[in-house]
This record gives C-alpha cells, sequence and structure tokens, in this order.
C-alpha cells in the first residue's frame, strides 16, 4: 500500500461528507437548544437570592469547565447506561445521537450561565429603577427594559459558545456517531487507510467555511441588534 | 444486574491517572514556552499592521479558530509522518517514522493550536492599553522597545492574565486528545487499564477527577498570579 | 398632600437616613441642600420604593403608606404619582427618546399607543426636544439626555417629581439648559422635590428649602430664612463654603 498526496480526494470526497453535516447540525443545534434553556435555569440561580442554589450553579460551571469534552462524552456514554440500570432502565439500545446531545447539552449550558449571567449583570440597574419608576412592573420591567439590553451584550458569546459546541462535536465520532467525521473516518477505511490527510483536509476545509460563515452571520446579526446600544452614528 | 462500581479498580486507576499528569504537564508547559513569545510577536504583526504577517496571523488564526482541534491533530498526524518519511528517503536516514515519539506530534499540534489563540488574546490586551500609554512613554524619552517592555507589557499582560488562563485550562484539556496520537498521558493510561474488564465508567470518573484537580489547582494558582499583578490595573476615576 | 414621616434606613451597620419628616404641598418647590453622603439620595429612593426603608410612612391624600413594609400594590400605586428624575438620567438604551417617555404610558398605565404617542410628543416639545423623538440616548448629547429624562417624567402627569441631581453628572455648559427646563416646568405648577447643588435655582424658584446634614433634617424654611438668616451653625458653614462670592439674595 502506497501513501501518497493526491489532492483530488480532497475534492472528491467534500460531495461525500456534506449530506452527513444534517447530523452534526442537528445534534449541535438540539444541544443549543436544551443547552440554552438549562444555561437560563443556572443563570436564573447564579443571579438569585438563595446563596445554595447560587453556589451548586457555580459549582456545576466550574466541574464543567474542567472536564475535557471527551471526558465528559464518554462519562455520558458508560455512565448515564450504568446508572439507568441501579434503576431497572434499559438504556443500553438508545440511540448515540442521544448521548452526544445529553454531553454538549451539560456543556453549552455551563458556557451560557456564564455568557447570560455577565450579559445580565453588566446592564446597569439604572436601567431596571427607572422602568419601575416609571410604572412598569418588575417583570415587565426585565422583559422590556433590560433583557433586550443583555441580549445585545450576550450577542457576540453566545455565537462563540455555538461555534466551540459545533467544534467539540467533532468528537462524537468517538461513540460511534455517524456524522461528518464519523463519515470521514469511514470513507478512510473504506480506503484501507490510504489517502486519510486528504479526507481530514476536506473535513477542515468543511469546518473552516462554516466556522466562518457562522462567524460573519453573527457579526451581522450583532449590527443589526445593536442600535441605540451604541450610538451607530448613521452618518 | 448491576454490580455498582468496582471500588478497588476506582482507587488504582485514580493512580494510573494521575500518572499520565507529568506528560500532559510536559506537553502544556513546551507548548505555552512555544506559544507565548510567538503569539505575543504574531499580535504585534496584527496591531501595527505589518504587511504580509499580519494577513498571515489572521489566516492562521481563522484556521485554528475556524476547525476542531481533533482534526488539527489528525491532519498533523497524518502530513508530518509523510514529510519524514520523504525526508528519510532522500537523506538516506535509517530510521522509521514509526519509531518517532508521538509526543514530538503532540507538541506541533498543542504549540501551533495555542500560538494562534494567544495571538487573539494579546491582541485584545494590547489594543485596551491606552494609546496615551505610549504616547506618554515617547515623551517622557523612551524608545519605542523600552517604552513596549516597561510600559505597554505590564499593562497588556494583566489585562491578558484570565484569557492566558482559560487557554492553559483549554490546552490542558485539549491534551486529552493525545489517545489520537497512541501519547500515553491521562486518560489514555486510564483507559487502557479499563480495557480489561471493562470497567469504563470507573475509568472516566478517575479521569474526570484527574483533570478536575488538574485545572482547578492551575486556575486557582493564576487566581493568586494575578492578585499580585493587579497593581498596574488602570486606575478608575 | 405628601406627607414623609420619620424615615429610619440603614446601609449594614451605618445609620444613614435618622428620621427624616418632609412634608409638600401642592405646587410646592421644595429643594433638599446638603453636603454629599448626607442621605440626600437614599431620602428620594425610599419614597419611590427603590430602596426599602427600615421604617417611616408616606401619607398621600388618603392612602398611608409603611415605606418598609409596602405591599406590592402600594408600591404600584405611589409610583403612578410619583415620578423620578436620575442623576444619571437612566434612560433606556434600547428605546428611542420618543419610546422612553412612551414605555411608562403605555406599559404601565395602559394609556391607547396613540394617546401615549401624542402626550410623549407634547413632552418632548416642552423639554425642546421637537426634533429627536427618534435619537436614541447613545445619539444625544448629556444635556438632551436628561432633558428627556425630564419629558418622561412629565409625561406620567404626577403628581410630584423627585429630582436627584439632574444636573451634576453635566458638563458646565449644558447645566443651563436643564436647569431652564426645570424653571419652565415648575412655573406651570407641578410639585417638585428637587436635591441640587444649584444655589440659584433654589433662590428663584423654591418655596422651601430643606438642609440635610448626617442622615437629619438640620433646618427648614423658605429661601429667604435659609439662604439669609440660618438659624443652625451647621447650616451656616454649609452655606459659607458652597455659596459663590457673588451671590446675593434679592427680594
Ligand atoms: N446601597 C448602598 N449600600 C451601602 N451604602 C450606601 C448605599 N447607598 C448609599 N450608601 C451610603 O449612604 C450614605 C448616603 O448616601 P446618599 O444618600 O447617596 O448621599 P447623598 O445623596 O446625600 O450624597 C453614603 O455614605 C453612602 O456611601
Ligand atoms: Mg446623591
Amino acid at each position: 500500500m502506497e501513501k501518497y498526496f493526491d489532492a483530488s480526494y480532497i475534492w472528491e470526497s467534500i460531495p461525500l461528507l456534506i449530506p452527513f453535516l444534517k447530523m452534526t447540525f442537528m445534534v449541535a443545534g438540539l444541544s443549543v437548544l436544551f443547552g440554552t434553556l438549562l444555561g437560563f435555569i443556572l443563570t436564573v440561580a447564579k443571579t438569585g437570592k438563595s446563596k445554595f442554589a447560587r453556589k451548586l450553579a457555580t459549582g456545576y460551571t466550574t466541574i464543567i469547565r474542567c472536564t475535557p469534552s471527551i471526558v465528559l462524552l464518554f462519562l455520558v456514554y458508560y455512565g448515564l447506561p450504568a446508572i439507568g440500570d441501579r434503576f431497572g432502565l434499559n438504556l443500553n439500545n438508545i440511540d448515540t445521537a442521544v448521548f452526544v446531545i445529553i454531553t454538549f447539552t451539560l456543556q453549552f449550558a455551563a458556557a451560557m450561565s456564564e455568557v447570560m449571567r455577565s450579559a445580565f449583570q453588566s446592564i446597569d440597574n439604572g436601567q431596571f429603577e427607572a422602568a419601575v419608576s416609571v410604572g412598569l412592573s418588575n417583570s415587565q420591567a426585565y422583559r422590556r427594559i433590560v433583557f433586550p439590553q443583555a441580549f445585545v451584550v450576550a450577542l457576540p458569546n453566545f455565537g462563540n459558545s455555538l461555534l466551540a459546541v459545533l467544534q467539540e462535536g467533532s468528537l462524537a465520532y468517538t461513540i460511534g456517531l455517524i456524522d461528518v467525521v464519523g463519515k470521514a473516518n469511514l470513507i478512510i477505511a473504506g480506503n484501507y487507510n490510504a489517502h486519510a490527510l486528504e479526507i481530514f483536509l476536506a473535513l477542515a476545509i468543511i469546518y473552516w467555511i462554516l466556522s466562518i460563515a457562522i462567524e460573519q452571520f453573527f457579526l451581522k446579526l450583532e449590527q443589526v441588534f445593536s442600535k441605540g446600544k451604541q450610538g451607530l452614528k448613521t452618518a | 444486574m448491576s454490580e455498582g462500581l468496582n471500588y478497588k479498580f476506582l482507587v488504582d486507576t485514580f493512580f494510573i491517572a494521575l500518572s499520565g499528569v507529568p506528560i500532559t504537564l510536559f506537553i502544556t508547559v513546551v507548548a505555552l514556552l512555544f506559544a507565548l513569545p510567538l503569539g505575543f510577536l504574531l499580535a504585534l504583526t496584527r496591531i501595527n499592521r505589518i504587511p504580509v504577517l499580519h494577513r498571515f496571523a489572521q489566516v492562521y488564526v481563522s484556521f485554528v479558530r475556524g476547525t476542531p482541534i481533533i482534526i488539527q491533530i489528525f491532519i498533523v498526524y497524518s502530513s508530518v509522518p509523510l514529510l519524514l518519511s520523504s525526508l528519510f528517503t532522500k537523506f538516506n536516514i535509517g530510521m522509521n517514522v514509526y519509531d518517532v515519539n508521538p509526543i514530538w506530534y503532540a507538541f506541533i499540534v498543542f504549540s501551533f493550536n495555542t500560538t494562534a489563540v494567544l495571538i487573539e488574546v494579546f491582541r485584545s490586551a494590547l489594543s485596551t492599553v491606552n494609546r496615551g500609554q505610549l504616547e506618554a512613554a515617547q515623551s517622557v524619552g523612551l524608545t519605542d522597545v523600552q517604552a513596549y517592555r516597561r510600559i505597554i507589557i505590564p499593562q497588556a499582560l494583566v489585562v491578558a492574565m484570565p484569557n492566558i488562563c482559560t487557554a492553559t485550562v483549554n490546552l490542558i484539556k485539549a491534551t486529552s486528545l493525545g489517545y489520537a496520537m497512541s501519547l500515553q498521558e491521562i486518560t489514555l493510561k486510564a483507559k487502557v487499564a479499563a480495557n480489561v474488564g471493562y470497567n469504563y465508567v470507573e475509568a472516566y470518573i478517575d479521569i474526570f477527577l484527574v483533570y478536575l484537580l488538574l485545572c482547578s489547582a492551575v486556575e486557582y494558582a493564576f487566581k493568586l498570579y494575578e492578585k499580585r499583578l493587579s497593581k498596574y490595573k488602570p486606575s478608575v476615576v | 398632600m405628601l406627607e414623609i414621616k420619620d424615615v429610619y434606613k440603614s446601609f449594614g451597620k451605618t445609620e444613614i437616613l435618622k428620621g427624616v419628616d418632609v412634608t409638600i404641598d401642592k405646587g410646592d418647590v421644595v429643594v433638599i441642600l446638603g453636603p454629599s453622603g448626607s442621605g440626600k439620595t437614599t431620602l428620594l429612593r425610599c419614597i419611590n420604593f427603590l430602596e426599602k426603608a427600615d421604617q417611616g410612612r408616606a401619607v398621600f391624600g388618603d392612602i398611608d403608606v409603611n415605606l418598609g413594609t409596602a405591599t406590592k400594590k402600594q408600591i404600584h400605586q405611589i409610583r403612578q404619582k410619583i415620578a423620578f428624575v436620575f442623576q444619571s438620567n437612566n434612560l433606556f438604551n434600547n428605546k428611542t427618546a420618543l419610546e422612553n417617555v412612551t414605555e411608562g404610558l403605555v406599559i404601565g398605565r395602559k394609556v391607547p399607543k396613540e394617546e401615549a404617542v401624542k402626550i410623549g410628543k407634547k413632552a418632548l416639545d416642552k423639554v425642546g426636544l421637537t426634533d429627536k423623538y427618534d435619537a436614541y440616548p447613545s445619539e444625544l448629547s448629556g444635556g438632551q439626555q436628561q432633558r428627556v429624562g425630564i419629558a418622561r417624567a412629565v409625561a406620567l402627569n404626577p403628581d410630584i417629581i423627585l429630582f436627584d441631581e439632574p444636573t451634576s453628572a453635566l458638563d458646565p455648559e449644558l447645566v443651563g439648559e436643564v436647569l431652564t427646563v426645570m424653571k419652565n416646568i415648575a412655573r406651570e405648577g407641578t410639585t417638585m422635590l428637587v436635591v441640587t447643588h444649584e444655589m440659584d435655582f433654589a433662590k428663584d424658584v423654591a418655596n422651601k428649602v430643606i438642609f440635610m446634614d448626617g442622615g437629619v433634617i438640620v433646618e427648614e424654611g423658605t429661601p429667604h430664612e435659609i439662604f439669609v438668616n440660618p438659624k443652625e451653625e451647621r447650616t451656616q458653614k454649609f452655606l459659607k463654603r458652597v455659596l459663590p462670592e457673588d451671590f446675593t439674595y434679592h427680594i
């Protein structure tokens, strides 16, 4: 078996890989969705009155921050069925994607809770006070005045966290998910491990383009939403 | 039926995982030693818009930020041996590429990756140091180099420190991907131990604990250091 | 019309307000003077429930509420009658000038949008910002921002407007425009409680001046009584320090 570099393998594999982005997107998308919800709950705990809830949420975030994605992924993959076993549940036949989504939901929630907390706390308390002083209720003040401003502050970091989830998601192949990376490995195996480099380059190109597109999208979004925040001096 | 955790294995493997810490730290330190100065210099090329170099730095950062580390590892691990073996044949070096210690690949990948991360860290830190600081330094007769060494860099470092901490923790975590290069670090060591009796849950709990200890310790060390540095922070009026 | 009785407030162990009483009648312009840290802001914030007093009452016509234990409903009731102009204006950054003014009307008071816009425009016209309806706060100067802040309060047609040093965060050349607006609305008969260091405003516009120090009211009276014949030594000392050399009091 001879090893040599042949760029045509890059271009030929890209169309084979693209359809599997669907799985990549689905896993990342659902993780972002559930992670944002869980992250919101964590943020409420972190900014709330209960000291216990605050400690718990902060501790959770620290632990997740210190855990490599691949370790969390395998902990979930082996750990959940083991725990299920304890309660007489058979979780061994669950779709791999579920474990992946759980893993990255846990991770994204921790990241988002920090993003949302710092965005929320960056909004001057005077904004809330002015809102209630003109007769808005507390929840109206949050909904109409504080959150919209915090949202704009959070947007860039939300984008970064989303990119991170997309990239960390590339590890899902290790537990057998057939997303783009999984497919790439299948192609390589099909080639008897020849031309692996070209396939990996194809993968890199796909991820790179995706990341740039998402980054640009969030930059645009920021511009749209930051009206009034920074005097976008429309000359 | 469930048998619960194998506690003996849990304890034994914890120490096996722990024995992977030195190699993880070794790679981390080497990558940082390489990436800190290089990242700083390339950040300067970005800030001062040095032709060619600043474009290069921009594309480089974009690539590293835009692609998963595992794919960067795949690429290095499958391209460097190709290069080496053609070099070995060309110069008639009697060495097999498969004898190369994987730690060399790890040095390459993680230095490559961390440099790009630190370019961005330094770039944003440098741009927060007030332009007036440089002008003030020049006005009292410092050369540009002196101004940077004595005024700008100390301030930028304070701003950058939390992000350098994050980069370091991320680097340590990323070494867990060393398995893809057969690197004998924390994760692989514990996993191999688990292969015998399928004690994967225990093994990953151990790995998890070791990273938790390691990263918390690093974060704590950075906090202490930041406290000492904070006297350089710009005064708030 | 509004009686504030016996307000106490501590932050931690430090007592900031030590039994303050203020009475304001309809059409009054009451100015509170006092060194910084004397508790003026805290008093206004307690009146508007932005700070919870430890003790104290607010009697407002037939409403009598405890400043420390008021219910949500009571708080809402009082806030409907009292508007607040903040030192740092606190305009809603995500809303235009007009939206800032209509927000409280539409959302807080359920005024129909169309009517609210009409009221809002009138309020902005009154403070001289006819051409700035659609400007965001970040597009306005400090003086313009504070005038929107005043319009926001005026539009609510409150019984009383509280001002907390509305000009002290402004560049000197912008102070005049804000004071002019305040004088105008005072002239229209608006009841105002104003914390300020602008002695000329106190002298020309107020009908009652209160001097506060160390969390208590040291002395109160007409501008003439306070500026010409202050009784208390503390008042005399304070005025000597803050009054400009050429400050004269004409009757
Ligand atoms: N939220 C707070 N927590 C603790 N201390 C406060 C708080 N708000 C005000 N203070 C203290 O209360 C005192 C009076 O403040 P303030 O009412 O703002 O005075 P003034 O407006 O007269 O300058 C000051 O010493 C201030 O430090
Ligand atoms: Mg004050």
